[in-house]
Protein backbone atom coordinates (compact mmCIF):
# COMPACT_ATOMS: atom_id res chain seq x y z
CA UNK A 1 0.00 0.00 0.00
CA UNK A 2 1.26 3.75 -1.13
CA UNK A 3 1.36 5.79 2.04
CA UNK A 4 0.15 9.42 1.50
CA UNK A 5 2.62 12.10 1.73
CA UNK A 6 3.31 14.63 4.55
CA UNK A 7 2.44 17.58 2.96
CA UNK A 8 6.25 20.35 2.46
CA UNK A 9 3.34 23.27 2.62
CA UNK A 10 -0.14 23.85 2.81
CA UNK A 11 -2.56 26.46 0.83
CA UNK A 12 -6.40 27.13 1.71
CA UNK A 13 -7.82 28.42 -1.14
CA UNK A 14 -11.51 28.24 0.29
CA UNK A 15 -13.56 31.05 -0.94
CA UNK A 16 -11.21 32.02 -3.71
CA UNK A 17 -12.91 32.43 -7.00
CA UNK A 18 -11.82 30.87 -10.53
CA UNK A 19 -8.83 31.71 -11.85
CA UNK A 20 -7.17 33.17 -9.08
CA UNK A 21 -7.01 30.05 -6.80
CA UNK A 22 -5.33 28.11 -9.26
CA UNK A 23 -2.59 31.06 -9.70
CA UNK A 24 -2.19 31.39 -6.36
CA UNK A 25 -1.38 27.56 -6.72
CA UNK A 26 0.68 27.68 -9.38
CA UNK A 27 2.91 30.45 -7.84
CA UNK A 28 3.05 28.92 -4.52
CA UNK A 29 4.44 25.40 -6.36
CA UNK A 30 6.77 28.18 -8.20
CA UNK A 31 8.18 28.65 -4.82
CA UNK A 32 9.42 24.99 -3.94
CA UNK A 33 11.51 22.98 -4.93
CA UNK A 34 10.55 19.74 -7.33
CA UNK A 35 9.11 17.06 -5.72
CA UNK A 36 7.94 18.69 -3.00
CA UNK A 37 4.48 18.57 -1.76
CA UNK A 38 1.80 20.95 -1.35
CA UNK A 39 -1.94 20.38 0.40
CA UNK A 40 -4.28 22.23 -1.34
CA UNK A 41 -7.55 23.04 0.25
CA UNK A 42 -10.82 23.99 -2.44
CA UNK A 43 -14.17 25.06 -2.66
CA UNK A 44 -16.07 21.94 -4.39
CA UNK A 45 -17.68 23.17 -7.90
CA UNK A 46 -15.85 25.13 -10.00
CA UNK A 47 -12.37 25.46 -7.84
CA UNK A 48 -12.34 21.60 -7.36
CA UNK A 49 -12.99 21.21 -11.11
CA UNK A 50 -10.66 23.21 -12.77
CA UNK A 51 -7.73 23.63 -10.31
CA UNK A 52 -6.26 20.26 -10.57
CA UNK A 53 -6.18 20.58 -14.35
CA UNK A 54 -4.42 24.27 -14.45
CA UNK A 55 -1.76 23.01 -12.17
CA UNK A 56 -1.53 19.47 -14.57
CA UNK A 57 -0.83 21.77 -17.33
CA UNK A 58 2.14 23.60 -15.64
CA UNK A 59 3.55 19.91 -14.72
CA UNK A 60 2.80 19.67 -11.67
CA UNK A 61 0.94 16.38 -10.16
CA UNK A 62 -2.18 15.87 -8.31
CA UNK A 63 -1.23 12.62 -6.20
CA UNK A 64 -4.46 12.70 -3.94
CA UNK A 65 -7.59 14.22 -3.60
CA UNK A 66 -9.94 14.43 -0.75
CA UNK A 67 -13.52 15.24 -0.21
CA UNK A 68 -14.96 16.56 3.05
CA UNK A 69 -18.28 18.11 2.10
CA UNK A 70 -18.18 21.19 0.90
CA UNK A 71 -14.63 21.27 0.84
CA UNK A 72 -12.12 19.44 -1.04
CA UNK A 73 -8.23 18.62 -0.24
CA UNK A 74 -5.47 17.92 -2.70
CA UNK A 75 -1.71 17.19 -2.40
CA UNK A 76 0.00 18.39 -5.62
CA UNK A 77 3.48 17.18 -6.39
CA UNK A 78 5.97 20.54 -7.52
CA UNK A 79 6.87 19.81 -11.00
CA UNK A 80 10.53 20.51 -12.32
CA UNK B 1 20.25 71.04 -18.89
CA UNK B 2 19.88 68.44 -17.25
CA UNK B 3 18.21 68.09 -14.47
CA UNK B 4 18.40 66.92 -10.94
CA UNK B 5 15.45 65.47 -8.94
CA UNK B 6 15.35 65.56 -5.55
CA UNK B 7 11.48 65.26 -5.37
CA UNK B 8 11.66 61.69 -5.05
CA UNK B 9 9.10 61.83 -1.50
CA UNK B 10 6.51 62.99 -4.29
CA UNK B 11 6.84 60.49 -6.31
CA UNK B 12 9.96 58.49 -8.00
CA UNK B 13 10.64 58.11 -12.04
CA UNK B 14 9.68 54.84 -12.55
CA UNK B 15 12.98 52.39 -13.18
CA UNK B 16 13.50 51.58 -16.84
CA UNK B 17 13.22 47.61 -16.22
CA UNK B 18 9.64 48.71 -14.07
CA UNK B 19 8.92 50.09 -18.11
CA UNK B 20 9.35 47.83 -19.84
CA UNK B 21 7.59 45.21 -17.63
CA UNK B 22 4.46 47.68 -17.98
CA UNK B 23 4.28 47.62 -21.48
CA UNK B 24 5.15 43.88 -21.91
CA UNK B 25 1.90 43.22 -19.29
CA UNK B 26 -0.30 45.64 -20.54
CA UNK B 27 0.33 43.47 -24.09
CA UNK B 28 0.94 40.06 -23.48
CA UNK B 29 -1.98 39.72 -20.32
CA UNK B 30 -4.42 42.35 -21.73
CA UNK B 31 -7.46 39.14 -19.91
CA UNK B 32 -9.50 40.63 -17.01
CA UNK B 33 -7.89 38.57 -14.23
CA UNK B 34 -11.45 37.26 -13.03
CA UNK B 35 -11.95 35.92 -16.53
CA UNK B 36 -11.72 31.58 -16.84
CA UNK B 37 -10.24 31.82 -20.33
CA UNK B 38 -6.57 31.34 -21.43
CA UNK B 39 -6.19 35.41 -21.47
CA UNK B 40 -7.79 35.54 -17.82
CA UNK B 41 -5.84 33.33 -16.61
CA UNK B 42 -2.43 34.21 -17.49
CA UNK B 43 -3.60 38.04 -16.11
CA UNK B 44 -4.57 36.05 -12.92
CA UNK B 45 -0.99 34.62 -12.74
CA UNK B 46 0.84 37.91 -13.38
CA UNK B 47 -1.29 39.56 -10.49
CA UNK B 48 -0.90 36.67 -7.98
CA UNK B 49 3.18 36.76 -8.83
CA UNK B 50 3.10 40.26 -7.82
CA UNK B 51 0.82 39.93 -5.09
CA UNK B 52 3.33 36.90 -3.52
CA UNK B 53 6.29 38.92 -4.46
CA UNK B 54 5.09 42.75 -2.55
CA UNK B 55 3.91 40.58 0.55
CA UNK B 56 6.86 38.65 0.63
CA UNK B 57 9.15 41.62 0.65
CA UNK B 58 6.54 42.77 3.52
CA UNK B 59 6.54 39.61 5.20
CA UNK B 60 3.05 38.70 5.13
CA UNK B 61 1.01 36.09 3.69
CA UNK B 62 0.41 36.60 -0.07
CA UNK B 63 -3.12 36.50 0.11
CA UNK B 64 -3.44 38.99 3.33
CA UNK B 65 -2.38 41.63 0.80
CA UNK B 66 -5.27 43.61 -1.25
CA UNK B 67 -4.63 45.72 -4.02
CA UNK B 68 -5.64 49.62 -3.94
CA UNK B 69 -5.29 52.27 -6.42
CA UNK B 70 -2.39 53.90 -4.30
CA UNK B 71 -1.65 54.47 -1.11
CA UNK B 72 -4.41 57.20 -0.99
CA UNK B 73 -7.03 54.98 -1.35
CA UNK B 74 -4.97 52.31 1.02
CA UNK B 75 -5.15 54.66 3.86
CA UNK B 76 -8.90 56.04 3.48
CA UNK B 77 -9.68 51.86 3.21
CA UNK B 78 -8.29 51.06 6.58
CA UNK B 79 -9.66 54.11 8.44
CA UNK B 80 -13.12 54.19 7.23
CA UNK B 81 -13.34 50.28 6.41
CA UNK B 82 -12.43 49.74 10.35
CA UNK B 83 -14.31 53.01 11.20
CA UNK B 84 -17.57 51.46 9.49
CA UNK B 85 -17.06 48.08 10.68
CA UNK B 86 -17.03 48.47 14.52
CA UNK B 87 -19.24 51.34 14.66
CA UNK B 88 -21.77 50.23 16.78
CA UNK B 89 -18.82 49.32 19.30
CA UNK B 90 -16.82 52.17 19.72
CA UNK B 91 -16.62 55.69 17.53
CA UNK B 92 -12.96 56.82 18.30
CA UNK B 93 -9.99 57.15 16.86
CA UNK B 94 -6.21 58.08 17.29
CA UNK B 95 -3.88 59.37 15.38
CA UNK B 96 -0.74 61.89 14.86
CA UNK B 97 -0.71 65.51 14.73
CA UNK B 98 2.02 65.00 11.84
CA UNK B 99 0.46 62.00 9.57
CA UNK B 100 -0.31 62.53 5.85
CA UNK B 101 -3.39 64.23 4.49
CA UNK B 102 -4.69 60.88 3.08
CA UNK B 103 -5.05 60.02 6.98
CA UNK B 104 -6.29 63.25 8.47
CA UNK B 105 -8.70 64.34 6.04
CA UNK B 106 -10.63 60.57 6.27
CA UNK B 107 -10.23 61.33 10.52
CA UNK B 108 -12.22 64.84 9.52
CA UNK B 109 -14.48 63.40 7.79
CA UNK B 110 -15.27 60.55 10.48
CA UNK B 111 -15.26 63.41 13.03
CA UNK B 112 -18.06 65.23 11.24
CA UNK B 113 -20.31 62.45 11.41
CA UNK B 114 -19.97 61.87 14.71
CA UNK B 115 -16.89 59.91 15.37
CA UNK B 116 -13.74 61.35 17.80
CA UNK B 117 -10.39 61.80 17.19
CA UNK B 118 -7.67 61.91 19.03
CA UNK B 119 -4.61 63.69 16.77
CA UNK B 120 -1.48 63.07 19.75
CA UNK B 121 1.20 65.25 19.55
CA UNK B 122 5.14 64.95 18.61
CA UNK B 123 8.17 66.19 20.33
CA UNK B 124 10.54 68.53 18.82
CA UNK B 125 11.94 66.14 16.01
CA UNK B 126 8.64 64.86 15.33
CA UNK B 127 8.44 61.45 17.10
CA UNK B 128 5.29 60.19 18.72
CA UNK B 129 5.61 59.24 22.34
CA UNK B 130 3.96 55.78 22.64
CA UNK B 131 2.78 56.67 26.22
CA UNK B 132 0.69 59.21 25.10
CA UNK B 133 -0.69 56.82 22.52
CA UNK B 134 -1.70 54.57 25.18
CA UNK B 135 -2.94 57.59 27.63
CA UNK B 136 -5.23 58.48 24.60
CA UNK B 137 -6.99 54.86 24.55
CA UNK B 138 -10.76 54.40 25.61
CA UNK B 139 -12.80 51.91 25.84
CA UNK B 140 -14.49 52.92 22.40
CA UNK B 141 -11.24 53.45 20.72
CA UNK B 142 -11.56 51.11 17.43
CA UNK B 143 -7.86 52.21 15.71
CA UNK B 144 -4.82 54.02 15.92
CA UNK B 145 -3.01 55.12 12.93
CA UNK B 146 0.22 56.32 13.22
CA UNK B 147 2.50 56.45 9.49
CA UNK B 148 5.99 55.25 9.91
CA UNK B 149 8.32 57.58 8.08
CA UNK B 150 6.90 61.03 7.56
CA UNK B 151 6.94 62.36 4.76
CA UNK B 152 7.97 65.59 5.12
CA UNK B 153 10.63 65.66 7.60
CA UNK B 154 11.07 61.69 7.59
CA UNK B 155 11.19 60.86 11.34
CA UNK B 156 10.59 57.21 11.52
CA UNK B 157 7.99 56.46 14.42
CA UNK B 158 8.23 53.26 16.75
CA UNK B 159 5.49 51.55 15.08
CA UNK B 160 7.07 48.04 16.07
CA UNK B 161 6.54 49.50 19.90
CA UNK B 162 2.71 51.30 18.95
CA UNK B 163 1.45 48.22 17.36
CA UNK B 164 2.68 46.03 20.19
CA UNK B 165 1.09 48.57 22.56
CA UNK B 166 -1.89 48.22 20.67
CA UNK B 167 -2.60 44.43 20.12
CA UNK B 168 -1.99 44.36 24.27
CA UNK B 169 -4.55 46.70 24.58
CA UNK B 170 -6.92 44.89 21.51
CA UNK B 171 -6.69 47.91 19.75
CA UNK B 172 -6.13 47.89 15.99
CA UNK B 173 -3.44 49.55 14.38
CA UNK B 174 -2.64 50.76 11.05
CA UNK B 175 0.83 52.21 9.53
CA UNK B 176 1.01 53.75 6.52
CA UNK B 177 4.40 53.18 5.15
CA UNK B 178 4.16 54.38 1.80
CA UNK B 179 7.07 56.45 2.22
CA UNK B 180 9.34 54.03 4.37
CA UNK B 181 8.64 50.33 2.63
CA UNK B 182 11.72 48.62 0.86
CA UNK B 183 14.02 51.84 3.04
CA UNK B 184 13.36 50.83 6.59
CA UNK B 185 12.18 48.03 8.22
CA UNK B 186 8.68 48.06 9.63
CA UNK B 187 9.27 44.64 11.47
CA UNK B 188 7.89 41.25 11.47
CA UNK B 189 5.64 38.35 12.19
CA UNK B 190 3.22 39.65 15.48
CA UNK B 191 5.28 43.19 15.40
CA UNK B 192 3.80 44.52 12.25
CA UNK B 193 1.27 46.97 12.79
CA UNK B 194 -2.44 45.15 11.53
CA UNK B 195 -2.90 47.59 8.77
CA UNK B 196 -0.32 48.95 6.08
CA UNK B 197 -0.45 50.88 3.61
CA UNK B 198 2.04 50.85 0.74
CA UNK B 199 2.32 51.97 -2.59
CA UNK B 200 4.82 51.52 -5.80
CA UNK B 201 5.61 55.05 -7.51
CA UNK B 202 7.74 56.21 -4.52
CA UNK B 203 9.95 53.32 -5.07
CA UNK B 204 10.69 53.76 -8.93
CA UNK B 205 7.46 51.84 -9.51
CA UNK B 206 4.62 53.04 -11.85
CA UNK B 207 1.68 55.75 -10.06
CA UNK B 208 -1.53 54.34 -9.59
CA UNK B 209 -1.10 50.90 -7.64
CA UNK B 210 -0.91 50.54 -3.70
CA UNK B 211 -2.11 47.90 -1.55
CA UNK B 212 -3.07 47.74 2.39
CA UNK B 213 -1.69 44.37 4.06
CA UNK B 214 -5.17 43.35 6.30
CA UNK B 215 -3.69 41.07 9.41
CA UNK B 216 -5.81 37.54 9.02
CA UNK B 217 -9.02 38.27 11.11
CA UNK B 218 -9.32 41.77 11.24
CA UNK B 219 -12.32 42.80 9.39
CA UNK B 220 -13.54 45.89 7.65
CA UNK B 221 -15.85 47.47 4.98
CA UNK B 222 -15.12 47.73 1.26
CA UNK B 223 -15.02 51.32 0.08
CA UNK B 224 -15.76 50.69 -3.46
CA UNK B 225 -18.80 48.04 -4.05
CA UNK B 226 -19.51 46.31 -7.26
CA UNK B 227 -17.31 43.10 -7.53
CA UNK B 228 -15.65 40.40 -5.68
CA UNK B 229 -12.06 41.11 -6.53
CA UNK B 230 -9.53 41.99 -4.38
CA UNK B 231 -11.67 39.96 -1.75
CA UNK B 232 -14.63 41.59 -2.34
CA UNK B 233 -12.57 44.44 -0.25
CA UNK B 234 -11.73 46.05 -3.39
CA UNK B 235 -14.41 46.03 -6.25
CA UNK B 236 -13.00 47.21 -9.67
CA UNK B 237 -10.99 45.31 -12.94
CA UNK B 238 -7.44 45.42 -11.31
CA UNK B 239 -4.64 47.16 -12.46
CA UNK B 240 -2.69 44.15 -13.93
CA UNK B 241 -0.03 46.28 -15.89
CA UNK B 242 0.06 48.66 -12.55
CA UNK B 243 0.62 45.68 -10.11
CA UNK B 244 3.16 43.74 -12.00
CA UNK B 245 4.99 46.80 -12.21
CA UNK B 246 4.97 47.26 -8.41
CA UNK B 247 5.74 43.61 -7.79
CA UNK B 248 8.83 44.84 -10.13
CA UNK B 249 9.91 47.56 -8.54
CA UNK B 250 9.54 45.69 -5.04
CA UNK B 251 12.17 43.30 -6.50
CA UNK B 252 14.37 45.66 -7.72
CA UNK B 253 14.83 47.80 -4.65
CA UNK B 254 17.52 46.28 -2.56
CA UNK B 255 17.82 46.41 1.32
CA UNK B 256 22.01 47.74 0.34
CA UNK B 257 20.23 50.63 -1.31
CA UNK B 258 19.33 52.66 1.89
CA UNK B 259 22.83 53.08 3.43
CA UNK B 260 24.16 54.49 0.33
CA UNK B 261 21.76 57.06 -0.07
CA UNK B 262 21.80 58.06 3.76
CA UNK B 263 25.55 58.46 3.05
CA UNK B 264 24.82 60.91 0.23
CA UNK B 265 21.87 62.58 2.06
CA UNK B 266 23.93 63.03 4.95
CA UNK B 267 26.72 64.92 2.69
CA UNK B 268 24.29 67.16 1.38
CA UNK B 269 23.31 68.09 4.88
CA UNK B 270 26.49 68.55 5.95
CA UNK B 271 28.01 70.86 2.90
CA UNK B 272 24.50 72.65 3.75
CA UNK B 273 25.16 73.24 7.91
CA UNK B 274 28.97 73.64 6.90
CA UNK B 275 28.22 76.50 4.42
CA UNK B 276 25.40 78.27 5.48
CA UNK B 277 24.93 80.57 8.79
CA UNK B 278 21.73 79.59 11.15
CA UNK B 279 20.11 76.74 8.91
CA UNK B 280 17.96 74.89 11.07
CA UNK B 281 17.21 70.86 10.24
CA UNK B 282 13.76 69.70 10.32
CA UNK B 283 13.19 66.01 11.78
CA UNK B 284 15.66 64.03 13.59
CA UNK B 285 19.14 63.30 12.61
CA UNK B 286 18.91 59.51 13.74
CA UNK B 287 15.77 57.20 13.22
CA UNK B 288 15.13 58.73 9.66
CA UNK B 289 14.21 57.85 6.40
CA UNK B 290 17.39 57.72 4.51
CA UNK B 291 15.98 59.52 1.61
CA UNK B 292 15.14 62.81 3.58
CA UNK B 293 16.97 65.72 4.29
CA UNK B 294 14.32 68.70 5.39
CA UNK B 295 15.83 72.12 6.34
CA UNK B 296 15.01 75.62 6.97
CA UNK B 297 17.05 78.40 5.91
CA UNK B 298 16.79 81.60 8.03
CA UNK B 299 15.20 84.67 6.35
CA UNK B 300 14.29 83.02 3.23
CA UNK B 301 11.36 82.32 1.16
CA UNK B 302 10.59 78.79 0.72
CA UNK B 303 8.88 79.61 -2.33
CA UNK B 304 10.96 81.89 -3.84
CA UNK B 305 13.95 79.67 -3.43
CA UNK B 306 12.33 76.66 -4.57
CA UNK B 307 11.66 78.68 -7.65
CA UNK B 308 15.44 79.42 -8.05
CA UNK B 309 16.50 76.10 -7.81
CA UNK B 310 13.93 75.02 -10.75
CA UNK B 311 15.48 77.31 -12.59
CA UNK B 312 19.03 75.81 -12.25
CA UNK B 313 17.62 72.66 -12.87
CA UNK B 314 17.30 71.25 -9.15
CA UNK B 315 13.82 70.14 -8.16
CA UNK B 316 13.00 69.94 -4.81
CA UNK B 317 9.78 70.51 -2.81
CA UNK B 318 7.99 72.93 0.20
CA UNK B 319 6.39 69.63 1.59
CA UNK B 320 4.48 66.64 0.97
CA UNK B 321 3.04 67.11 -2.87
CA UNK B 322 -0.44 66.41 -1.62
CA UNK B 323 0.07 70.13 0.21
CA UNK B 324 1.59 71.93 -2.04
CA UNK B 325 0.19 74.79 -3.15
CA UNK B 326 -1.26 75.77 -0.15
CA UNK B 327 -0.81 79.02 1.26
CA UNK B 328 -0.49 77.76 5.11
CA UNK B 329 2.47 76.68 6.96
CA UNK B 330 3.26 73.36 7.11
CA UNK B 331 0.85 71.10 9.54
CA UNK B 332 4.27 69.33 10.55
CA UNK B 333 6.66 71.99 10.70
CA UNK B 334 4.03 73.56 12.88
CA UNK B 335 3.64 70.39 15.24
CA UNK B 336 7.45 70.19 15.61
CA UNK B 337 7.70 73.64 17.10
CA UNK B 338 8.71 75.67 13.85
CA UNK B 339 7.12 79.30 13.72
CA UNK B 340 5.76 80.30 10.42
CA UNK B 341 8.56 81.91 9.25
CA UNK B 342 10.49 79.12 9.92
CA UNK B 343 8.01 77.11 8.07
CA UNK B 344 7.97 79.28 5.09
CA UNK B 345 11.75 79.27 4.61
CA UNK B 346 11.88 75.63 4.91
CA UNK B 347 12.85 73.11 1.96
CA UNK B 348 12.71 69.02 1.53
CA UNK B 349 15.08 67.17 -0.91
CA UNK B 350 14.63 64.02 -1.09
CA UNK B 351 17.09 61.23 -2.67
CA UNK B 352 16.85 57.78 -4.46
CA UNK B 353 18.89 55.27 -5.40
CA UNK B 354 19.71 57.01 -8.78
CA UNK B 355 21.01 60.38 -6.72
CA UNK B 356 24.42 60.51 -7.26
CA UNK B 357 27.37 62.21 -5.84
CA UNK B 358 27.78 64.55 -8.79
CA UNK B 359 24.06 65.16 -8.66
CA UNK B 360 24.51 66.16 -4.56
CA UNK B 361 27.36 68.24 -5.26
CA UNK B 362 25.43 69.79 -8.09
CA UNK B 363 22.46 70.44 -6.18
CA UNK B 364 24.36 72.17 -3.45
CA UNK B 365 26.30 74.47 -5.66
CA UNK B 366 22.60 75.55 -6.99
CA UNK B 367 21.30 75.92 -3.83
CA UNK B 368 24.01 78.32 -2.87
CA UNK B 369 23.26 80.88 -5.98
CA UNK B 370 19.35 80.23 -5.34
CA UNK B 371 20.23 81.53 -1.74
CA UNK B 372 22.37 84.33 -2.68
CA UNK B 373 19.25 85.14 -5.57
CA UNK B 374 16.53 85.02 -2.80
CA UNK B 375 18.27 87.41 -0.83
CA UNK B 376 19.79 89.96 -2.99
CA UNK B 377 16.12 89.83 -4.54
CA UNK B 378 14.79 90.49 -1.42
Amino acid sequence: MTRTPLPDDRLDLRGVKCPANSARALVRLEGLDAGAVLEIVLDDGEPVETVPAALADEGHVVIDRRRDGATWTLLVRAGG
Amino acid sequence: MSSIYLDNAATTRPDPCVLDVLRRVADEAHGNPASTHAEGRAAALVVERARAQVAGRLGVPAERLLFTSGGTEANNLALLGVAWEHAARGRHLVTSAVEHASVLAPCAWLERRGWSVTRVPVDGQGFVDPGDVVSSLRADTVLVSVGHANAEIGTLQPVTELAAACRERGVLFHSDACQSFTRAPLGDGAALPDLVSLNAHKLHGPKGIGALYVRAGVVLQPLLHGGEQEGALRAGTPNTPGIAGFGAAVGLASDDDSPAIAVRRDALLQRILDAIPGVLLNGPRERRLCTNLNVSFPGCSGRALLAELDRRGVRASRGSACSSGSTLPSHVLTAIGRTPVQADGSLRFSLSRFTDDAEVEGAFQALLASLDAVRRAA
